[in-house]
């Protein structure tokens, strides 16, 4: 092979993707509507075939290209895989949903897939520009899909909200990483952590201060509080599609993006982002806990949720130490999987004219359907932790990692917070097989999306037996940063 | 071995469970012989392994199976067979055997007859299980499956509101004795860190001198600790005062129930325990002293409260009770062997009387009043016969079993020098007055002098059935003989050697058996002893009192009404407790409950924090109102705050 | 005090006005044009680190294109200034405060004393026919290839994302079909409706 090729052969996925994402777009232009199927079956091949690449080239050693700007290692590989699985489940789920909603256009699929480049730029990541632009190439994928139902208020002004404060984080992010430049004279993330570890007493305090800009940007990007307020309102504003989108792949990269700055690079400062971590940490649990309990909208609750599942999700980085950013990627991907199942079954629970995210349309799912209900089940027993669903060992796995590094209070508080939030959870099942149904109509969705969704629920359950694995695939892999 | 071993407890829970869980399909007859089956292989079984242990003298201790290991403590099933196991196996069986039988002719009638003799044999189950333990959870369980079955057949009439009350009173009391016995295992566990009794026995003595602080300043000896809390347990178990109050009430159970839980089997666990465990004992005199303490107590008190009672089963049970106190006596002055050598002819009189009394409550129609009975020798002869030979036993007249014990507990504690030895002798010599007075009280006003019965009843008389009779005349024969028999071999011929341990000082049996020279001297001296005479006594004024002038009972009363009236409402125990306990505890119960549960728990931890998040959500939801700026301001707060807080402090 | 800093101090200064009258002037259109006076100033100051290119870029790209565009978009809107200053005054002492509090710390941490002419040297003087242009482009398209890249995606999407949030057959818009017009029949355009000749006034209401 000609020897640049052979040096960029650890890109080949993102080239897969973009050169698919642009070949899409252009055959798309050409498609009518009752044939938009293909672009649909192109962009599920897009992300099979990105896996296989992704999958095909992995040599274990971690590899750089573009003198560093680019990394590829276990982390990345594991985070990528990740992030095909969802979005080909989301593109799944949300095929009957957008064609349901005169939304079935190639510009979904074609901005999902960018949105993918920029999650895949994001986890490998190695420079804070590339990390930075990664960042925008996602988040410019996210405004535009939200605002996708461009004839519905709500979601509309939700891509107001989103792109205005996603701006101004932007801008919060950039700023902190100027600072960062400032003081170590450097964009690489390799070259800063070696500048800071001889960085001054007095240049410390710009460092910190950069710190807490940088900071705020992952914050904003995890939803954590005091940063979460786009959360509820983007969720509950964007059709039940893209919610689902937002709401799954792109925690992984907001994961590869923590690490990669704060262990990455800043990992002698972790003193500092510690604290502060442990702030938004108590803060998001306690937020997001309390206020689900008033919600009404299931949508809305769920972005709460996602809120205290930040907070939970930030124990295990704040241990700053390898087990606790094993059991935070661990976290991280169970969330991910128990939101894509508990946002599709808003997806399939609706149909043409009629959005399912109240609670009440969840009411008496048992007697309407006792599979999904069973599943649904599954989902908001993980989601609350209880055993032996795969939601309960990754609180078991964060909360570990605190105890281990003699946080035993923030344990606690963690404890309890999980029990508040246990409630909301439990009221959801109380609904499904205690109360009548207000709605008899029988479920409309296709048999892929029954399968899918069915697969994504007992696969909570199910991996049990190999959690072992899991866990210890999840601390090999975040083993070359820390 | 070992095979034999583990078939004879399970032989029982087969029947057991075969009689319960298929009792409809296997129907009456089938649930019968499956129950007696079972309990009659046990039985077999027991005296291979007694014959194996008497005379090959093999002893076996160990485990059988390890079902969990916890903190590096394993939790076995494990056997010990020695001799005290083996006497008791064989009293076991063969009184739950004779009770099996005597079942079918008692309970033809009842319609819960499967599940009578599902629950008699899953008794004798975990009486076997209790028995044959070598470690104290196992004895625990056992010691629990035997108070549930008794729970479960004292209220086996459920529809009776008296059968249901007794039953939550046993239950209750034995809750009691329980928290003892159950805080001594955990005792012990603490101190020796092993349950397993090999393991404690050989450590025990190092902690002869041990002491521990409870109430911070006051040291007590553990050794102490442990055996009085394990005797709180035996005295729930084997109703000593003032754990008594249950056993009256659980007469309210079938009569065969009576016989083999009430009064043969269950309620001697207690004694056996001690025994048991006379390796802890033997450390803490003072343990021993509150042991003899209690049990004199129980044998006069419960003695006296029999003499005013006029229900034909509840004179057994105070005769039980009574008989019960005897027994701790016995381990109270270190007489291991002579408690259990009591136990064991107790046990087969006192089933008997149970026996002959529910004879006699059949002959009746279920009528239990003494008062209305009378002349009942000419209709049923073999009953009268067997009730003489028992209330002979009872009463220690030689050569029946109960001299031979009897006499050697109050020999015992004669000898002892214990602190409390001195009133104990005391209340077991008027006890023999006492007893035999009462025993031939009812014997007189039963089958001796003028039908008081009405005369439907009178036309209906007629001796039972073989099946009655039959375990009748199978325990009058040891009545009789079992004393005579076993005596030297138990007692002097070192039988318990192993099994129970007597420190020299404590020795009062071996000082005893210097002295014995044979039956027949023994005999003749019993026949010149205090004892013998004082129950000749009380015989003779049961007869002057019942027989020659009938009248002259109700004249004594009149006189002495008060002691009259405290007897026959047994000291009043029963109003003390519900008065105090029962309604004190209901009273703070309510309290906890309105205080506590309704306003503190409920309203105030549950409702009131529900309530606050519920108000914090609605505050905090205010916060997200809904305008970009507000936003966006709350976000260039958060950064404000960040760097205020983490470059300034 | 030399000459160079007299210049930055003063483009600084004109910045910072600038920026500031941007978000704080009443009509937008003079905002606008503090914001190409904001542009100018920036570029000046680039102008002084040598960054040619980047201070003509800023001024070719943003003034000359971007905000000649933005301000015929401003001109042609009618914007209601009342309620674009809605609230302003509401929101002005506590946004104030926490503005002045922290520009205050800014300062603090980001003054002199860690960023001073002294503190950080500066950068080598170039050589003769040292092209800042070329440097850059070199850069972009060696070093920073995989950015650039990036960057062109990011671009990219957002054509996309325009496009797709914008372009469409909205219903409300009114097209002429001159076919359709010249096909036109009477009856289409024209209804005869019969009515009672002097309609009752509607009772019971009084206005």
């Amino acid at each position: 092979m000609n020897p640049i090729l052979t040096e960029l052969a650890p890109l080949f996925p993102e080239i897969f993707v973009l050169a698919m994402a642009c070949a899409i777009l252009l055959i798309d232009l050409s498609l009518s509507q009752e044939r938009r199927h293909v672009s649909f079956g192109l962009a599920l091949l897009t992300l099979a075939g990105a896996a296989a690449l992704t999958l095909s080239d992995h040599s274990g050693a971690a590899r750089s290209v573009f003198h560093g700007m680019f990394l590829d290692d276990l982390m990345s590989d594991v985070l990528k895989l990740g992030i095909y699985a969802l979005t080909f489940t989301v593109f799944v789920y949300s095929r009957a949903y957008l064609a349901a909603r005169g939304m079935y256009r190639g510009e979904y699929f074609v901005l999902g897939l960018f949105g993918v480049l920029g999650m895949m730029v994001m986890a490998s990541a190695g420079h804070l520009l590339v990390l930075y632009l990664g960042l925008e190439l996602l988040s410019l994928s996210l405004y535009a899909m939200v605002a996708f139902q461009r004839d519905s208020y709500p979601a509309t002004e939700a891509a107001m909200k989103y792109f205005v404060l996603g701006a101004l984080a932007s801008g919060m992010l950039l700023y902190g990483m100027s600072m960062l430049y400032g003081v170590t004279g450097s964009l690489d993330i390799a070259a800063v952590r070696q500048a800071v570890t001889g960085v001054s007493a007095a240049n410390n305090v710009v460092l910190i201060f950069g710190l807490v800009f940088v900071l705020v940007g992952l914050a904003f990007k995890l939803g954590a509080v005091p940063f979460h307020m786009w959360i509820p309102d983007v969720y509950h504003g964007a059709p039940t599609s893209v919610t689902l989108y937002i709401a799954t792949a792109p925690k992984l990269a907001a994961f590869a993006m923590v690490l990669r700055l704060l262990v990455g690079g800043l990992q002698d400062l972790a003193v500092a982002w510690q604290d502060m971590l442990i702030i938004m940490a108590i803060l998001s649990m306690a937020v997001g806990n309390v206020i689900a309990i008033a919600q009404t909208n299931l949508k809305r609750m769920l972005a709460y949720s996602a809120i205290s599942h930040m907070g939970f999700f930030l124990l295990g980085i704040l241990s700053a130490g390898a087990n606790g950013y094993g059991s935070a990627l661990f976290y991280i991907l169970v969330y991910a999987v128990m939101s894509l199942g508990a946002f599709g079954m808003v997806l399939l629970l609706s149909r043409a004219g009629h959005e399912a995210e109240q609670l009440d349309d969840f009411r008496g799912l048992n007697q309407r359907s006792p599979w999904y209900a069973f599943l649904m089940l599954l989902l908001m027993f993980s989601m609350a932790g209880v055993p032996p669903t795969a939601g309960f060992y990754a609180k078991l796995a964060v909360i570990q990692s605190v105890v281990q590094v003699d946080l035993v209070w923030l344990a606690a508080v963690a404890v309890l917070f999980s029990v508040i939030g246990a409630f909301y959870y439990l009221r959801v099942v109380k609904l499904m097989y205690f109360d009548a149904p207000a709605d008899t109509n029988a479920i409309q969705s296709g048999l892929d999306m029954r399968a899918l969704l069915t697969v994504n629920a007992l696969a909570l359950v199910a991996v049990t037996p190999w959690l072992g694995a899991f866990l210890d695939l999840c601390s090999r892999a975040i083993l070359t940063l820390a | 071995m070992q095979n034999v071993y583990l078939a004879i407890p399970l032989a029982c829970l087969a029947g057991a469970l075969v009689s319960g869980l298929l009792g409809k399909v296997i129907g009456r007859a089938g649930a019968a012989a499956a129950a007696i089956l079972g309990v009659a292989v046990a039985c077999a079984l027991s005296f291979v392994v007694f014959h194996d242990v008497m005379v090959a003298g093999h002893h076996f201790n160990g485990p059988v199976y390890t079902w969990g290991v916890s903190g590096g403590v394993p939790m076995e099933i494990g056997f010990l067979i020695d001799p005290l196991t083996a006497i008791m196996l064989v009293v076991v069986t063969f009184v739950s055997l004779m009770v099996h039988i005597y079942t079918i002719g008692y309970m033809h009638d009842d319609s819960g007859y499967q599940r009578f003799f599902s629950y008699i044999a899953l008794f004798t189950f975990a009486m076997l299980i209790l028995v044959m333990s070598n470690n104290f959870l196992q004895l625990f369980f056992g010691w629990e499956a035997v108070g549930l079955v008794s729970y479960l057949l004292i209220g086996f009439w459920y529809t009776r509101d008296s059968a249901t009350f007794a039953q939550l009173k046993a239950f209750l009391v034995n809750r009691v004795g329980d928290l003892g016995f159950l805080l001594g295992i955990a005792a012990v566990f603490m101190y020796f860190n092993t349950l397993d009794y090999r393991a404690v026995f050989a450590i025990a003595p190092q902690f002869a001198t041990a002491t521990m602080q409870i109430v911070p300043g006051v040291d007590w000896q553990v050794m102490t600790v442990i055996c009085l809390l394990l005797f709180v347990g035996a005295m729930g178990k084997s109703a000593q005062v003032p754990l008594h109050v249950w056993l009256p009430d659980s007469m309210e159970g079938p009569t065969p129930i009576s016989a083999l839980i009430h009064a043969a089997t269950m309620v001697t666990a207690g004694v056996f325990m001690v025994a048991r465990m006379s390796p802890l004992y033997e450390l803490s005199e003072t343990a021993l002293s509150v042991v003899l303490v209690i049990g004199a107590t129980t044998a006069i008190t419960m003695a006296l409260v029999g003499v005013v009672q006029n229900d034909i089963k509840r004179i057994v049970a105070y005769s039980t009770l009574s008989q019960l106190g005897y027994m701790m006596v016995a381990l109270g002055v270190s007489a291991y062997s002579v408690g259990i050598f009591h136990l064991m002819t107790h046990a087969f009189f006192k089933a008997l009387l149970f026996l002959a009394a529910g004879s006699v409550i059949i002959a009746m129609h279920h009528e239990q009043d003494i008062r209305k009975m009378g002349g009942l020798k000419k209709y049923m002869p073999v009953t009268f016969v067997t009730a003489w030979a028992g209330s002979l036993a009872l009463a220690g007249i030689p050569p029946f079993a109960g001299f031979f014990s009897k006499d050697m507990i109050i020999e015992a504690v004669h000898y002892s020098q214990l602190p409390g030895s001195g009133f104990a002798y005391a209340a077991v010599l008027a006890g023999v007055f006492i007893t035999a007075f009462y025993s031939f009280r009812m014997l007189f006003l039963v089958f001796h002098g003028k039908p008081r019965m009405d005369d439907h009843t009178k036309h209906h008389l007629r001796e039972s059935p073989w099946v009655v009779t039959g375990p009748l005349v199978l325990l009058a024969i040891p009545s009789f003989l079992i004393g005579l028999l076993t005596i030297e071999p138990l007692l002097f011929g070192g039988y318990f050697a192993d099994a129970l341990k007597v420190l020299p000082a404590h020795d009062v049996v071996g000082r005893i058996s210097r002295g014995y020279q044979g039956l027949g001297p023994f005999i003749a001296h019993g026949l010149q002893s205090p004892p013998f005479m004082l129950a000749a006594a009380g015989v003779l004024l049961a007869w002057l009192l019942y027989i020659r002038y009938p009248q002259l009972p109700d004249r004594i009363r009149a006189r002495t009404q008060p002691l009259y009236d405290l007897l026959l409402n047994k000291y009043y125990a029963d109003e003390f407790n519900d008065f105090v306990f029962a309604r004190g505890a209901r009273g703070l119960g309510r309290w906890f409950w309105r205080i506590g549960d309704v306003k503190l728990i409920d309203g105030m931890a549950v409702n009131g924090t529900a309530r606050v998040v519920g108000w914090v959500a609605a505050a905090v939801r205010q916060v997200q109102s809904g305008y970009v700026y507000h936003y966006a301001f709350a976000m260039i707060l958060g950064v404000f705050l960040l760097i205020t807080f983490f470059l300034h402090r | 005090m030399d000459f160079t800093q007299l210049i930055f101090y003063f483009f600084a200064a004109v910045l910072v006005f600038a920026a500031a009258m941007v978000i704080t002037i009443r009509n937008p259109v003079k905002a606008a044009l503090f914001l190409v006076l904001a542009f100018f100033s920036a570029a000046c100051l680039w102008m002084l680190l040598q960054a040619e290119f980047l201070a003509i870029a800023l001024v070719l790209v943003y003034v000359g294109a971007v905000m000649v565009l933005f301000l015929f978009v401003v001109m042609m809107l009618d914007i209601n200034l009342l309620r674009l200053r809605e609230g302003f005054g509401e929101y002005l002492p506590i946004g104030g405060i926490v503005a002045v509090l922290m520009v205050l710390e800014m300062a603090i941490i980001l003054g002199p004393a860690r960023f001073g002419l002294e503190k950080v040297p500066a950068p080598a003087d170039h050589p003769a026919g040292y092209s800042n242009t070329r440097e850059l482009g070199r850069l972009l398209y060696t070093d920073y290839a995989y950015p650039f890249e990036i960057a062109a995606v990011v671009l990219l999407v957002a054509i996309v994302a325009a496009i797709a949030l914008t372009m469409r057959k909205r219903p409300e818009t009114k097209y002429q079909d001159p076919a359709q017009q010249v096909r036109v029949q009477r009856n289409e355009r024209l209804k005869i409706v019969k009515m009672e000749p002097s309609p009752k006034p509607p009772q019971g209401k009084r206005r």
